[in-house]
C-alpha cells in the first residue's frame, strides 16, 4: 500500500461549489422551461385556435353551433352537421370498439396459453402503428365497396324497410328477440322482481319485464332502426367511418382493459375460482368491478382518440352537409371538415374551420381529462 | 508494518486515538418522524469504526448524515452537529462540496456508473481536479490498486464497468471513493450483496484502507463487525445503546441490550 | 340445481368463444390492412419513385415526398428531442412529487392523444400566418412549419418516455454521484442520460415512428410541393400529404403510385416499432 495516496489534495472547493451551484440553477431552470413548454403547446392549441376562430364565434356565438347552415358561398356557418357526424361516427366506434376490445382483453389475460399471449398481443398493437392514412386508404378502396356490395344492402334490405316485407320482418323478429329481447329479460325481470317484491306475484313482474323487453326491442327493430339503415347501399357514410374507428381506436382500450385486468390481486381470483367460479363469472364479477375506473377510462381514451381521429375517416365519410338520420348516408365531421376545405377557405370560412378545431380541442379535451382521471383512480387503489 | 502496529495499538486503547468526527446530540427526523434520539460519539482518526444494530435502528440513517447524502430528499431534517476536523459539517455554510471530498461513500449494492472501469474512476477526480492524461492514469491506477482490483483489470480499462463481477464492481465503487483522496470512507454495508469470497476480499481491504482512511461501516453482520472493526457501536431504536472497543462490545457488553443482541436473543 | 349449472357452464363457454371470436376479429383486420397494402404496394412498387418528382404525376415517382419527409421528420426530431428528453427528465428528476410535475404530466398524457389536426391549425395560427405577413406572402407555408407540427405530435411520447425510464434507474446510481461531489448537472447529463439512454432512445424511435405517418398537421403548414425542394421555408411535400392528394385525385395511376408510398411508409412504420419492441424488452434486464 502506498502512503502517497493518503495525502490530502488542496483544491479550491469553495470555487468549484459556487459555480457547481450556479450550473445547477441554470440546468434546474432549463428544465423547467422545457417541462412547461408541454404546458404551452395545449395552451397555445387551445388559445390560437380560439383567437383563429373568433370572427365567427363573435358574429354567431352559440348559433354556429346549432345552426346546420354551412354555405360558404353565402358565408353561412352552422357546424351542427360536423358536430353530429363527429359524435355519431365515435359512438358507433365506440358500441362496436368496446366489446370487441374487451373480448380480446378477456381473451389474452385469462384464456389464451401463455405463448401465444405475447405475439397476440403484440399483433393487436401493431393496429396502433399503422398511420391513419393507410386506414384511410384501406377504407376508401377495400371497404366502401365491401360495405357496398355486401353488408349495406343486406342492412338496407331487412332493416331499413319502413314497411318491410314478410321475409324482413321474419327476420327483424328472429335478431329483434336474439339480441335484444332475451338479453335484456332477465335484467328487466331481475329490477321488477326487487320492486314487486311481497306485492304481487312473481308473474307480475314476469308479464311486465316481457312486455318492457318486447316494447323495447319492438320499437328498435321496427321504427328505430328503419331510420338508421334507411337509404342507398353507397358504402361511404356514418356507419362506414364508424366502423373503420372502430378498428383504430380498438387497439387502444384493449391495451388499457389489458394492462388494468392484469393488475387484479391474483388472490382475488383465486378465491373466487376456489368458490366455484366460472373464467366468465371471475372476469364479469370479479375482475371487472375491480378495475372498472381504469376500464371507463380506457373508453374515453378511446373516445378521445376517436373524436379527432382525421384522414381515416375523411376519405370515407363522403363529405355532406346534410343531416340525415340514416347512417347510410354521407355526412362529415369536424377533423374532415377542416381537412377538406381548409386550404380553400378565405376568411370567415377560415375563421369557421379554425373554430371548428377549438371546438375539436376542447371536447377531447375534456373526454381525455375524465379518461386520464380515471385511470388514475386504479393507481391510486394500487398505491401507486 | 510499523503502521499496522501502531494502529493495532491504538485500537486496544481506544481512546489513544484522535477523534475525527466527533457527533454531538444529533437528532434526524423524515416526515416528522425520529429516527436518530440524540446520539454522541467520537469516530477515532484511522480505525474502523462498526455500527451494528436490527433493522430501523438508525444504523445507516446515522452514516448517511456523516455526508450530508440524506439531503437530497425532501422531508428529510437533522439536528445537532458533526464536527469533521474541527469544523461543523451540518452547518449549511459548509460546502457540499468539501465534505464530499473529504469524505467518500460506498453502498450496499455495487452501483458502477455506465462506464468505462477507467472512466468510473476518473469521473470523480475529474470534475474537482484538473489532471494531465498522465497524472490521471496514474491517479486511477493508484485508487484500483489500493482497492486491490488493479491486476484483475488493467488489461481491461477501456471495458464497460458493467461487466464486472459483484465482488469486482464493489471494489471499484471503493476505488472510486478513494480516488478522490478521502479522509473518511463510509461502508454502508458494503458486502450485503455479494458472496463470500467476494466479501473476505472486501474485508481484507478495510483491513489495510485503515492506514490511511478513517472508515465507519455499517453492518448487520456481526461477525463482519467483529473481524474488521476497532471500535463498535451498537445502536437500538435510534438510541446508541453503547459505544466501545470492539473486542469488550463481543466479550464483556456493558449493557443488557447489546448482550442481548449479540448472543442472538433479538434482531 | 344442474340446470343452475348447465347454464353458468353455457354463459362461460359462449363469452368464452365469443371473446376468442372478437381476438380473431382484431386479427382479421390487421391481416386485411397490411394484406392489401403489401398487394397493391408490391405491384406499383418500380424504381422511378425513388428518381421521380411529383411534377411529373402518374409519369413521375415520389423523390421529393421522401426528401420532404425525411427532412422534415428530421427537423421535427432536431426540434422535439432535445425538449423532451429535458421536460421528461424535469418531472423525473426535479419534480416527481411535486404538484407542477405532477399536473406536468397530467397534461403531457393529454397532449399525447390530442387530435393532430387541431396541432396542424396551432402551428398555422401561430407559425404560418406570421410568416407570411412577416414577409408580405413570400414565405408561407414551409417545410419549417411542418417540422414544428410534427415535433408537437413527438414531444409527448418522449416525454413520457424519458420520465419513465429515468425513474426505473435505481437510486443508488444518483447517491453515488453525488457522494463523489458530482453536480446533479453532471449526474443527470453524464451518468443518469447514459444509464437510461437506450429507453430514451426508445422513446425518440417511437416518436419518429409515430409522426412519420400523420398526415393532418401537415396540410396546412408544409403543404406540398411538386418540385424538389430543400428549403426549410419552401412549401415542402411530404409522403402521408402526396398520398393523401394521390388518393382523393380519380386518377387511377396516381393510386397505384399512393399504394406504393402506403407500403413504403407502412413498412417504415412497422419496422421502427418492432424495433423500439425489441429494444425495450431488452432495457428491462440492463440494470436490475
Amino acid at each position: 500500500m502506498s502512503a502517497l495516496s493518503a495525502e490530502p489534495i488542496p483544491r479550491d472547493t469553495e470555487h468549484r461549489s459556487r459555480t457547481d451551484a450556479r450550473h445547477d440553477l441554470i440546468f434546474r431552470l432549463a428544465l423547467r422551461f422545457c417541462a412547461l413548454l408541454v404546458l404551452a403547446a395545449l395552451l397555445g392549441a387551445a388559445l390560437s385556435t380560439l383567437w383563429g376562430g373568433r370572427d365567427v364565434l363573435f358574429k354567431d356565438g352559440l348559433h354556429f353551433l346549432f345552426s346546420s347552415d354551412w354555405n360558404p358561398v353565402e358565408n353561412q356557418f352552422g357546424a351542427l352537421a360536423p358536430i353530429v357526424g363527429t359524435l355519431v361516427t365515435s359512438l358507433i366506434a365506440l358500441i362496436l370498439a368496446v366489446p370487441v376490445s374487451f373480448g380480446i382483453a378477456l381473451f389474452l389475460t385469462e384464456i389464451a396459453p401463455r405463448w401465444m399471449r405475447g405475439p397476440v398481443g403484440a399483433a393487436i398493437e401493431l393496429l396502433a402503428a399503422i398511420p391513419s392514412i393507410i386506414y384511410g386508404m384501406w377504407g376508401l378502396f377495400v371497404f366502401v365497396p365491401f360495405m357496398a356490395t355486401y353488408i349495406e344492402p343486406w342492412l338496407s334490405d331487412y332493416f331499413g324497410d319502413t314497411s318491410p316485407s314478410g321475409g324482413a320482418q321474419a327476420v327483424r323478429l328472429v335478431i329483434g328477440t336474439l339480441i335484444l329481447l332475451i338479453p335484456t329479460l332477465p335484467m328487466f325481470y331481475g329490477a321488477l322482481h326487487r320492486w314487486v317484491h311481497g306485492i304481487a306475484l312473481t308473474a307480475t313482474a314476469m308479464v311486465l319485464a316481457l312486455s318492457l323487453s318486447g316494447a323495447l326491442s319492438y320499437v328498435l327493430m321496427f321504427s328505430v332502426l328503419p331510420n338508421l339503415f334507411n337509404g342507398p347501399p353507397l358504402g361511404l357514410g356514418l356507419l362506414t367511418a364508424g366502423i373503420v374507428l372502430a378498428v383504430m381506436i380498438l387497439p387502444f382500450i384493449s391495451s388499457v382493459m389489458r394492462e388494468v385486468f392484469q393488475t387484479v390481486p391474483a388472490r382475488l381470483k383465486e378465491s373466487s375460482y376456489a368458490l366455484g367460479s366460472t373464467t366468465w363469472e371471475v372476469v364479469w364479477d370479479i375482475v371487472l368491478p375491480y378495475t372498472r375506473s381504469a376500464v371507463i377510462g380506457g373508453i374515453f381514451l378511446g373516445l378521445g382518440r376517436a373524436l379527432g381521429e382525421t384522414m381515416a375517416v375523411t376519405f370515407v365519410l363522403g363529405n355532406s352537409y346534410n343531416l340525415t338520420a340514416s347512417l347510410l348516408m354521407p355526412g362529415t365531421s369536424i377533423s374532415s371538415s377542416i381537412a377538406n376545405e381548409f386550404n380553400e377557405a378565405v376568411g370567415l370560412h377560415r375563421s369557421a374551420l379554425i373554430a371548428l378545431g377549438f371546438l375539436l380541442f376542447v371536447v377531447t379535451f375534456i373526454v381525455l381529462l375524465i379518461a386520464r382521471f380515471m385511470l388514475r383512480q386504479l393507481a391510486r387503489k394500487e398505491g401507486r | 508494518m510499523n503502521d499496522l502496529a501502531a494502529a493495532s495499538a491504538a485500537a486496544l486503547t481506544g481512546a489513544s486515538a484522535q477523534p475525527k468526527l466527533k457527533v454531538r446530540d444529533v437528532h434526524f427526523y423524515y416526515n416528522g418522524y425520529q429516527a436518530l434520539k440524540g446520539i454522541n460519539m467520537d469516530i477515532p482518526e484511522k480505525q474502523v469504526t462498526a455500527i451494528i444494530g436490527p433493522s430501523g435502528c438508525g444504523k445507516s440513517t446515522l452514516l448517511r448524515i456523516f455526508n450530508r447524502i440524506y439531503a437530497i430528499y425532501p422531508k428529510l431534517e437533522a439536528k445537532g452537529s458533526i464536527e469533521l476536523d474541527g469544523e461543523n459539517i451540518l452547518d449549511p455554510n459548509y460546502s457540499m462540496n468539501r465534505l464530499r471530498t473529504k469524505v467518500g461513500m460506498v453502498f450496499q449494492k455495487p452501483v458502477p456508473f455506465p462506464m468505462t472501469i477507467f472512466e468510473n474512476v476518473a469521473y470523480g477526480i475529474r470534475h474537482h481536479e484538473k489532471l494531465s492524461r498522465a497524472d490521471m492514469e496514474i491517479r486511477v491506477e493508484q485508487a484500483l490498486r489500493s482497492a486491490a482490483l488493479w491486476d484483475e483489470v488493467k488489461d481491461k480499462l477501456k471495458q464497460s464497468a458493467l461487466g464486472l463481477s459483484g465482488g469486482q464492481q464493489q471494489r471499484l465503487c471503493i476505488a472510486r471513493g478513494i480516488a478522490l483522496r478521502p479522509e473518511v470512507l463510509l461502508l454502508d454495508e458494503p458486502t450485503s450483496a455479494l458472496d463470500p469470497i467476494a466479501t473476505g476480499r472486501i474485508e481484507q481491504l478495510v483491513e489495510e484502507l485503515k492506514h490511511e482512511y478513517t472508515i465507519v461501516i455499517v453492518t448487520h453482520n456481526m461477525q463482519q463487525a467483529a473481524r474488521v472493526s476497532d471500535r463498535t457501536a451498537f445502536m437500538y431504536m435510534g438510541d446508541l445503546i453503547e459505544f466501545d472497543n470492539t473486542e469488550k462490545i463481543f466479550t464483556k457488553p456493558g449493557k443488557k441490550q447489546t448482550e442481548d443482541y449479540i448472543t442472538g436473543r433479538f434482531g | 340445481m344442474s340446470a343452475v349449472y348447465a347454464r353458468r357452464a353455457v354463459v362461460n363457454v359462449v363469452a368464452l368463444a365469443l371473446s376468442g371470436l372478437a381476438t380473431l376479429i382484431g386479427l382479421a383486420f390487421l391481416v386485411w390492412i397490411l394484406w392489401i397494402t403489401a398487394q397493391n404496394g408490391l405491384e406499383a412498387l418500380k424504381p422511378t419513385l425513388f428518381t421521380k418528382i411529383t411534377a411529373y404525376a402518374d409519369q413521375g415517382g415520389l423523390a421529393n415526398a421522401m426528401v420532404g419527409s425525411l427532412i422534415m421528420d428530421l427537423m421535427a426530431l432536431l426540434i422535439c428531442a432535445p425538449i423532451g428528453v429535458l421536460a421528461g427528465t424535469y418531472l423525473a428528476e426535479y419534480a416527481s412529487a411535486s404538484r407542477l410535475g405532477a399536473s406536468i404530466r397530467f397534461l403531457n398524457d393529454i397532449l399525447l392523444s390530442a387530435p393532430s389536426i387541431v396541432l396542424g391549425l396551432f402551428v398555422y395560427v401561430i407559425v404560418v400566418l406570421p410568416t407570411t405577413e412577416l414577409t408580405d406572402g413570400r414565405i408561407t407555408f414551409s417545410g419549417f412549419a411542418g417540422s414544428v407540427a410534427l415535433a408537437l405530435i413527438g414531444l409527448p411520447v418522449i416525454v413520457r418516455t424519458t420520465d419513465e425510464m429515468l425513474q426505473l434507474v435505481p437510486g443508488t446510481l444518483r447517491e453515488a454521484a453525488l457522494s463523489l461531489g458530482i453536480p446533479q448537472w453532471k449526474l443527470t447529463m453524464q451518468v443518469l442520460m447514459r444509464a437510461a439512454f437506450s429507453g430514451i432512445l426508445t422513446g425518440v424511435l417511437l416518436a419518429l415512428a409515430r409522426l412519420a405517418g400523420e398526415t393532418a398537421p401537415l396540410l396546412f403548414t408544409a403543404f406540398g410541393n411538386n418540385f424538389m425542394t430543400a428549403h426549410p421555408l419552401d412549401k415542402m411535400a411530404s409522403m402521408p400529404v402526396t398520398i393523401y392528394q394521390y388518393t382523393n385525385d380519380p386518377n387511377p395511376a396516381l393510386h397505384a403510385i399512393a399504394w406504393a408510398g402506403a407500403l413504403l411508409i407502412t413498412l417504415f412504420v412497422l419496422a421502427l416499432s418492432l424495433l423500439t419492441r425489441i429494444m425495450f424488452s431488452r432495457k428491462k434486464v440492463s440494470y436490475e
